[in-house]
């Protein structure tokens, strides 16, 4: 899979590798058993630095996507469910507009509810 | 694919295997000599039986092996060399019995090997006469190369790509030849266990490979063992080009060389092809060559420019 982070952009480089994984997942680029790139060599080819990667491949990890264990790496987990991880981002992306809008978490669970037919 | 030579070929290939299936005599002892050091008397005895069938289950699948291969390569250019190798195989194995045989039925209380070593290079020497009846192969019409389109990389952004093969029928094969070596080698006690260590080798190295593009280049690791198979630096690459790759173009499955190529073939199917700058191609099996192929040049791009 392809993984491309831009240096010049306000988002942490560790929130756009972790999402360059999720996408990954999503897009069934990864799949369960599939081992991500070594952590020290990712950071080198993408010129960062070793913690960023490793930062966001823990973020990744507390999402129950991959595992880490040492010696083997980064490993997709088996149950890496593409489906849901589908949901997860459009509620980040409905979450994020809704902050950009001013609303609060009542209001938002309120609109989620309306949503339902 | 020229028919009539192709199947001239296979015929041949198949006539030291009916040999060795007709040859078998009542008259050979339950054990026979099967091993000799150099010219002396022998020194190693098997089951007759044991290893008739060994050296005819040999036969049969060297003959299976060349069908196969007319079936699936059609007009592909390393025909020949297979159906070669077939013959190679199949006559030196015909070569082996009736060379131990006929000393047996000469001598049957001190059998000598001596001048019958030669049915042995005989058979191997059938190898040279099945290609030569099979024929040149025709040069294989390419289909025009898919051009590539460079990826959209901002001058801000770093991009990686890696992916993992894995070759499970690869595998089931060389499992498959590891036993049938370790049977013949059993059966037949012929000294060749050393040549187990091929398959397994081979499946060590080719069970999982990791390609990776990046500034770095092309490269390639064995995965189960770690060790680097290949690195193309973007400098070396003067151009790339995807294919749909036909093994037998370049020389079979696994990782093959022939004069001026180099290729790692899983399967048939789509593929990346890289023209070095000394000339030489390089080609890999890729469910999707063409995003490294648009990373690769737009990196060459930005390191150039």
């Amino acid at each position: 899979m392809l993984f491309r982070v831009d240096v010049a952009a306000a988002e942490p480089l560790a929130d756009q590798i972790a999402a360059q994984v999720r996408g990954g997942i999503l897009r069934g680029e990864l799949t369960p058993g599939d081992r991500l790139p070594a952590a020290r060599e990712l950071a080198d080819v993408l010129d960062v630095n070793l913690h960023t990667v490793l930062r966001a491949y823990a973020k990744v990890r507390d999402e129950d996507l991959i595992e880490l264990r040492r010696g083997r790496g980064a490993v997709v987990r088996g149950d890496a469910d593409a489906a849901r991880l589908r949901l997860v981002e459009l509620a980040r992306q409905f979450v994020g507009e809704a902050r950009r809008q001013g609303l609060g978490d009542a209001e938002m669970l309120a609109i989620v509810r309306e949503a339902r037919p | 694919m020229n028919r009539p030579r192709t199947l001239a070929a296979i015929v041949l290939i198949w006539l030291p295997v009916v040999i060795t299936a007709v040859t078998w005599s009542d008259r050979l002892p339950d054990r026979m000599a099967t091993h000799w050091s150099g010219s002396g008397p022998a020194d190693g005895f098997s089951s007759s039986r044991g290893f008739w069938l060994a050296m005819l289950i040999v036969g049969v699948v060297a003959g299976l092996a060349g069908i196969a291969a007319a079936l699936r390569a059609g007009g592909a250019s390393g025909l020949r060399y297979l159906l070669g190798t077939a013959g190679a195989l199949a006559g030196s194995f015909a070569g082996l019995w009736v060379s131990t045989a006929t000393a047996t039925l000469d001598n049957p209380a001190d059998p000598r090997l001596g001048w019958r070593l030669l049915y042995f290079v005989a058979g191997l020497a059938w190898g040279a006469v099945v290609a030569l009846a099979a024929g040149p192969s025709p040069v294989a019409a390419q289909p025009p190369a898919e051009a590539v389109t460079p990826l959209d990389l901002g001058p801000t952004e770093r991009a990686a790509w890696s992916t993992t093969l894995r070759a499970p029928l690869l595998l089931a094969v060389l499992g498959a030849s590891a036993v049938l070596v370790a049977v013949v080698a059993y059966l037949g006690r012929a000294p060749i266990w050393p040549v187990l260590a091929v398959p397994l080798v081979a499946g060590l190295v080719l069970g999982r490979i990791r390609v990776t593009a990046d500034r770095r280049g092309l490269r390639l690791i064995a995965g189960l063992v770690r060790i680097p198979l290949k690195t193309i630096p973007l400098t070396e690459i003067a151009g790339l080009e995807i294919a749909r790759i036909e093994p037998l173009e370049w020389g079979g499955w696994g990782y093959r060389v022939t004069p001026g190529r180099s290729a790692l073939v899983l399967r048939r199917g789509p593929g990346l092809v890289v023209h070095q700058t000394n000339g030489r191609r390089f080609a890999i099996t890729l469910d999707d060559p063409r995003t490294p192929a648009a990373l690769l040049t737009a990196l060459q791009a930005r390191a150039q420019g």
